[in-house]
């Protein structure tokens, strides 16, 4: 058997084991990164959850199985921060929503002004988070806020409010906030929503006697649901991992009405220098975020069947 | 012929650009250019002209020497600087605080500076005793002061003589029945304003303010071993909170207080909207700056009201990490001459803390500083130096200083601003920090 005779026999050998190689040494690149900044840090931080690991004590991490999630989820904080993680979830959605709606429907129609405000609306998405914190801050500031002073020129009311000072009222600045800064995102999703709805389907229920509430109600709102229910899905990711905001804002208070469980993962890291607390809880999270995407897109897939 | 000439071409034009590059990168370079040892220095945002100011003068008194300033908002410092040193990026040089230097040093994140520059104990006899002990953790000096610093009380005397006050409080309740009389007469709506908001890292130092203020001698807090004395029923600061309590449900204590932080407290003062307050002794300066705002040298210092008049001294001061230190000699060297031009003396004299209390009224630690002329004039022109040294006298470090107090001042402070808004008992408040105190003690 010559030389020439033994290469053409091993030729598709090689180019079979190519084959099977290729897609793997492809994909590698990617794999290393995703590798190095996604899969080590999890699994170093399933590490840190599982060991005693504070920070001022760097010499001693021994392994204490469970007990940090036991601690984390057994104290006061877990409590205050699921409870208030909750409420400012469900009001924050539901705001975010309805004014994205609301906005949409307005930009959907003929009016002139639709077409500046399409800008405009898009501003407060386009500011990043700290920004609009600290807008917001100063808009609400107890003694030389600008709102304060627009309530009290125009008689509104007496005294200045502190917002963020009192428990109620910074809960509901800081639901307000998230849905002045979200609201836009949510609005140009349903306005994608709605401009693939068909005008014939308008036109048809208007020839049958259908009135805006009713076309709205039986056409527009069935016709937008896989919009809102990635909405939903984004919007409660964002409401619960809310964190710049507080940041700046109200740094959790007044009297941890405004601790969110992003604040309390943030603290036990950062201020109470526990990382293994601060690990579990990460772990807390996204456990709670991945249920209720579960849920979420089982939700969907019953829609799309 | 056509390739040939173009890959020729541009041959010839890469090798121009490496000569260009070669060229542009040797002449930035000076002949004998000596190696300079860079050290990154990092502040909380005060004063970043005067420190810019004082960098170049160090420099050119230490040319072989960079520095390179990098600043974090006060109420991010601590946790900034946290995820720096975790993050092995920690500069060689920076400020420190009493309230954390146990919690770094036993995190070994800081350097204790009398291993490496034993001299450095030769500035200990000129030191405040309360900064000494701010700046020591297990025997070793870590610092040498930036400022030190006592909380005072101070009022606005306009305020006062239109309500017919002849001269201002002595004790709590007389904070309370005179701001009651300003209140009544419209003269401000909410007379009293504190800095309690969750992020202000200097409203522990208030609170133990009023607290020393009602107690005579050390233990209103702590004992000496550390454990918490303040829970124990009609405690000094049992009645604090009750008083502030008080002072919140009378409409008296800005309710805003429990969001401000010292900017916008040093703001609302300016602007004549309170008149009692407690702060850091510096702010007064900045308070009666002529030109700063209708009230300016309006505002005057009083001793902290109670039984006691003590107060709170607490230290800021330089600290070297422990990264520089394992950097070898050279940046030791370097980093020894920035601490001492900085928090020590050149030619003899504090030039650096003289010049922050001279332009900005930063208290010191440095106690010859005291008898300096241009010191005396300066803080004469903003405040009453009788009482500044009297309340001096009277200053004492914070008790309970451990590796865990950062974590226990951020617990308390929730604790407090619970008790004030009613929702907890203050025995139960003052029980929630002692416990937890003693579940950080054995973590």
């Amino acid at each position: 058997m010559g030389a020439s005779q033994i290469s053409a026999v091993k030729s598709p050998a090689r180019s079979l084991n190519w084959e099977r190689v290729y897609p793997y040494l492809s994909i590698l690149p990617v794999f290393l990164v995703i590798a190095l900044f996604t899969i080590y840090p999890v699994l170093y931080s399933l590490w840190i959850s599982l060991h005693r690991y504070v920070l001022t004590q760097p010499k001693s991490h021994p392994f204490v199985g469970l007990r940090n999630f036991s601690e984390t989820i057994g104290s006061y904080y877990f409590t205050n921060s699921i409870a208030v993680t909750g409420i400012y979830a469900v009001a924050a959605v539901l705001g975010v929503i309805v004014f994205g709606l609301l906005v949409a429907l307005f930009l959907n129609t003929r009016v002139r002004t639709a077409g500046i405000v399409k800008i405009l609306i898009l501003l407060p998405w386009a500011i990043p988070a700290v920004t609009s914190g600290l807008l917001w801050k100063w808009l609400l500031n107890a003694d030389f806020g600008a709102l304060n002073g627009l309530l009290y020129s125009l008689g509104i009311i007496n005294n200045y409010i502190p917002f963020l000072a009192t428990p109620e009222l910074a809960r509901v600045s800081l639901i307000l906030a998230q849905i002045w800064k979200e609201g836009p995102l949510a609005a140009i999703f349903f306005l994608a929503g709605l401009q693939l709805i068909p005008k014939e389907i308008y036109e048809t229920a208007r020839i049958d006697g259908g009135g805006n509430w009713r076309i709205f109600w039986h056409i527009t709102l069935p016709l937008l649901r896989p919009t809102l229910l990635v909405v939903l899905v984004y919007e409660t990711m964002t409401a619960i991992l809310t964190f710049d905001i507080i940041a700046v804002m109200t740094g959790g208070g007044p009297a941890d009405a405004t601790a969110l469980i992003s604040w309390f993962a943030y603290a036990e890291i950062f201020k109470n220098l526990n990382l293994g607390h601060g690990s579990a809880l990460a772990f807390v999270i996204a456990l709670i975020t991945l249920v209720l995407i579960i849920l979420y897109l089982r939700a969907l897939r019953t829609e799309e069947a | 012929m056509r390739p040939k000439t173009s890959i020729r071409s541009l041959r010839r034009l890469g090798l121009l650009f490496v000569a260009l590059v070669f060229l542009a990168f040797g002449s930035m370079l000076p002949v004998g250019a000596v190696q300079a040892t860079n050290l990154n220095f990092v502040v909380w945002s005060y004063g970043i002209e005067t420190i810019q100011s004082n960098i170049q003068n160090f420099q050119k008194l230490n040319p072989d020497i960079t520095v390179k300033l990098q600043d974090y908002s006060w109420l991010q410092y601590h946790d900034t600087m946290v995820g720096r040193f975790t993050a092995n990026n920690a500069p060689e040089v920076l400020y420190g605080s009493d309230h954390w230097l146990q919690e770094w040093a036993n995190a070994g994140w800081l350097e204790p500076l009398d291993t490496h520059f034993p001299q450095v104990k030769e500035y200990s006899n000129d030191l405040a005793p309360y900064a000494l002990q701010g700046m020591t953790y297990n025997g070793h000096i870590y610092g040498l002061s930036y400022y030190a610093d006592t909380i005072v009380f101070v009022y606005n005397e306009e305020h006062l003589s239109k309500a017919g006050i002849t001269k201002p409080p002595e004790t709590w309740d007389d904070v309370l029945s005179q701001a009651q009389t300003i209140k009544d007469k419209g003269i401000a709506e909410y007379p009293i304003i504190l800095a309690f908001s969750q992020q202000e890292g200097a409203s522990i130092e208030a609170f133990y303010s009023m607290v020393y203020s009602r107690f005579d001698g050390p233990g209103a807090m702590f004992d000496e071993k550390n454990t918490p004395t303040f829970n124990k029923a009609g405690s000094a600061a049992a009645q604090t909170i009750d008083w502030l309590k008080t002072a919140y449900d009378k409409k008296l204590l800005d309710p805003a207080s429990l969001q401000t932080a010292e900017i916008d407290q040093v703001k609302s003062m300016q602007a004549g909207a309170h008149t009692f307050t407690i702060f850091p002794q510096y702010n007064l300066a900045e308070l009666n700056k002529p030109a700063s705002s209708d009230f300016a040298g309006k505002f005057k210092m009083a001793l902290m009201p109670g039984s006691s008049h003590a107060t709170v001294g607490y230290v800021r001061f330089y600290a070297m990490s422990s990264a520089a230190a394992k950097q070898g000699q050279a940046t030791l060297d370097a980093a020894w001459k920035f601490l001492e031009y900085f928090g020590g003396k050149t030619n003899g004299k504090y030039e650096v803390v003289k010049r922050w209390a001279v332009e900005n009224g930063l208290g010191f630690a440095q106690l010859p500083l005291f008898d300096d002329p241009d010191v005396a004039k300066a803080f004469g022109a903003w405040g009453d130096i009788p009482t500044i040294k009297a309340q001096a006298k009277l200053a004492r470090i914070k008790e309970g200083l451990t590796p865990w107090y950062g974590s226990w001042d951020v617990f308390t402070r929730a604790e407090v601003q619970k008790a004030i808004l009613g929702q907890e008992s203050t025995a139960d408040a003052l029980k929630a920090m002692a416990d937890k105190y003693t579940e950080l003690s054995t973590q």
